[in-house]
């Protein structure tokens, strides 16, 4: 499978300088690029000096909006030239967004098309924030929230021009998406590993994230904060969780969540596989089939799951899993 | 109602109204069925009777909708209460998430 990255951050924030350093990186080389940008001329391909074994695609218009079909033609005309020997045999592919486009469109894109499946797997969202600018964008372009919101790696750039490292921006980015993970980068200059390394969700630690009211009596106070547009919490589980209560659970999130659900990940302990955790990953009404781990990552058997969206209360989801629960214990005690 | 899951749900549906911004109260009867007041929308939520291949009654006005669990209780509920609501379906991507 070859993996594939999602590059986002707003206007000015230092993507391109970001993958103009990566892409001279060795450890980059064989990368497909694909660039897009708002508006009919593009520039920043001309800006990204690519090694030889590199090579970029331009894409004009935004990718989350009428372009976005575009994108998987652009990814299925890449792998068939590939396979064609037309192009270098490429062995991961990075989409820088527009500093315009909303992520979450892009992914739900990437994932719901058929004929990519066989070859590609979504490697993960990195954000570029820029460390000067980054909380006033975030305050006027509802379009930056939403690309930290969904973030796996957020990368604070122009670190050199900040004068002193804001505590605001900080707290500000911990509270629009605490399970992300934060890099700084001065020059674009960050480990390359940063765009496809990102492994399964981060997992979250009783300390930063809420426990799940009436399966931990220790339960820790939320640390996870609030945003007026966009929140971002988590919620844990003690005991397994039956496959059909997460089926039934994922239904009703679609159904009712629908575009507001700007990402869910987590690992989850399921009943009837105790000794194989999956891993969920949804955009919107859209989930990835959970991808079954070898075993557990650490010690922590918990389910963790974490919900980035739009007005969606945690308290709702809580009553919505305890009444799944408790439906499907009373009937498996039927039938038993 | 009574038991932990008509609790259950009594909670979800509360959170639910909350949640979808709709102002209404939910009384449990005494014929043991929920019944949610909201404007002049009624709906009230039961059992329902053994022979019939549901688990629940969702009945708005003269309309009566069963359902095989408490997920589709809530498509019927929010149907009555927020009809400008369009529930999406769960789709299912193909493509594989995280290669590592």
């Amino acid at each position: 499978m070859i993996p594939v990255a999602v590059l986002t951050g707003f206007l000015g924030s230092g993507k391109t300088t970001l993958l103009g350093r990566l892409l001279r990186h060795p450890d980059f080389a064989r990368t497909a690029v694909i660039i897009n940008e708002f508006g009919e001329v593009g520039l920043d391909h001309d800006l990204v000096a690519a090694s030889e074994e590199s090579f970029i695609e331009l894409q004009t218009g935004c990718l989350c909006c009428a372009a976005r079909g575009d994108l998987a033609l652009t990814l299925q005309n890449l792998l068939r030239r590939r396979d064609a020997g037309a192009v270098t045999p490429f062995e991961r592919v990075a989409i820088e967004t527009s500093g315009l486009a909303d992520p979450a469109p892009i992914l739900h894109a990437l994932m719901m098309d058929g004929g990519l499946a066989a070859r590609l797997a979504l490697a993960g969202v990195v954000a570029t924030v820029d460390a000067v600018n980054g909380l006033a964008t975030l305050a006027r372009h509802p379009e930056s929230v939403k690309q930290v919101a969904v973030a796996d790696r957020l990368i604070l750039t122009k670190t050199d021009l900040a004068t002193a490292q804001s505590a605001d921006l900080s707290a500000r980015l911990a509270a629009l998406n605490p399970s992300a993970i934060r890099l700084q980068a001065s020059f674009g200059d960050v480990d390359p590993a940063c765009l496809f390394d990102m492994g399964h969700p981060a997992p979250l630690c009783a300390g930063n994230a809420p426990a799940w009211p009436g399966f931990d009596a220790h339960a820790h106070a939320p640390a996870a904060t609030h945003d007026a547009q966009i929140s971002c919490f988590a919620i844990l589980r003690n005991e397994p969780l039956k496959a059909v209560s997460l089926t039934l659970f994922l239904e009703a999130l679609a159904e009712h969540c629908g575009g507001d659900l700007l990402r869910l990940k987590g690992i989850v302990n399921i009943a009837e596989s105790p000794d194989r955790p999956a891993v969920i990953h949804g955009v919107q009404h859209v989930f990835h089939p959970p991808a079954w781990l070898d075993g557990w990552p650490s010690a922590d058997r918990r389910s963790r799951l974490v919900f980035i969206g739009r007005q969606i209360r945690q308290p709702w989801i809580e009553a919505l899993i305890l009444a799944i629960e408790a439906e499907v214990a009373e009937v498996a005690a039927l039938a038993a | 109602m009574t038991g932990e899951l008509e609790d259950a749900v009594r909670a979800l549906l509360a959170q639910s109204l909350e949640a979808w911004r709709v102002r209404g109260k939910i009384n449990r009867q005494a014929d043991a069925t929920l019944l949610i007041v909201a404007g002049d929308k009624r709906v009230r939520i039961a059992r329902a009777p053994a022979g019939l291949p549901f688990r629940w009654t969702v009945v708005d006005g003269e309309r009566t909708r069963g359902a095989t669990s408490v997920v589709g209780v809530l498509r019927h509920v929010r149907a009555a209460l927020d009809p400008s609501h369009r529930c999406l379906r769960l789709r299912i991507a193909p493509l594989p998430p995280v290669s590592s």
